[in-house]
């Protein structure tokens, strides 16, 4: 059972668009939480909480407009 | 088990869930958790449908906190304690939302050097203490300041990321928001811009 949700967060993260990774930041990492019961129970969510930062990073490269590092 | 999509005060009573499930309401002294189907899977799909459904809350809702992706109760009596823990903090932040929306900035560049000749020490807490506060965004804090309701930020480790900002701004200001981001220059960091949003970042943690 962990192995097809470790893969499917591993597909939404790999896939994900800058609108979507955007929308992963919100949903996943803000908002009213409940005691404990929640986001624990949601399988791969662990995985895509420690790549979502640099994702945001990566999407940002790709934007055109950008300023020498 | 049921799921929960937002807190809010005058919810639409007649919304659809991210599954095309009827909404309802479950009312405590002034809060109504809007509530639906137990959370799907983990997907892109569900993630994005529960986004768009907390969307469609917070438009018609007068405030609204949004709930996060999963977030669940055992029944409803699970459910309205756990809000009646939280009475006054939610409250609170209902009402900092109310007729608001979010703006989210993503703040790119590189930490700025602390070139003082105090030990290290103070060097350090000098550098965390400017990356907390950001000066490099003041320019665009007077720029925005007839628009901002409140701000929240985020530091980031990750390279080339110094921060994610959030700001509650008046529902309808969000085309103003970004002709100020759009106009006004800033000096070593660069901001891409989303929203609006739901008060995403405004919610407190219950957990």
């Amino acid at each position: 059972m962990n192995k097809p949700a470790r893969f499917e967060a591993e597909e939404i993260i790999d896939r994900a668009d800058a609108s979507l990774l955007e929308i992963i930041d919100h949903v996943l990492n803000k908002g009213v939480m409940l005691q404990g019961e929640v986001i624990l129970g949601v399988a791969g969510v662990d995985l895509i909480y420690l790549r979502l930062n640099a994702m945001l990073c990566a999407a940002d490269r790709l934007l055109p407009r950008r300023e020498g590092k | 088990m049921i799921g929960l999509y937002a807190i809010a005060r005058g919810a639409p009573k007649e919304a659809l869930g991210a599954r095309g499930e009827r909404v309802r309401i479950v009312a405590r002294r002034g809060l109504e958790a809007v509530c639906g189907d137990p959370p799907p899977p983990l997907s892109a799909d569900a993630l994005r449908a529960h986004e768009a459904t907390v969307r469609r809350i917070a438009e018609a809702a007068e405030a609204c906190l949004p709930a996060r992706f999963g977030s669940c109760a055992a029944d409803e009596d699970a459910l309205t304690s756990a809000l009646a823990a939280r009475e006054a903090e939610l409250g609170e932040a209902l009402a900092l939302v109310r007729g608001r929306e979010q703006m989210t900035l993503r703040v790119h560049g590189a930490p700025a050097e602390v070139t003082s000749a105090a030990g290290p020490g103070t060097r350090y807490l000098e550098a965390r203490r400017r990356s907390r506060a950001l000066p490099e965004l003041d320019p665009l804090r007077r720029a925005l300041s007839a628009l901002i309701r409140a701000e929240r930020v985020e530091q980031h480790t990750e390279p080339g990321l110094l921060a994610s900002v959030y700001h509650l701004i008046d529902r309808g200001a969000s085309q103003a928001y970004r002709e100020v981001i759009g106009s006004t220059p800033l000096d070593g960091v660069r901001v891409t811009v989303s929203g609006p949003w739901p008060a995403w970042s405004f919610a407190p943690e219950l957990a």
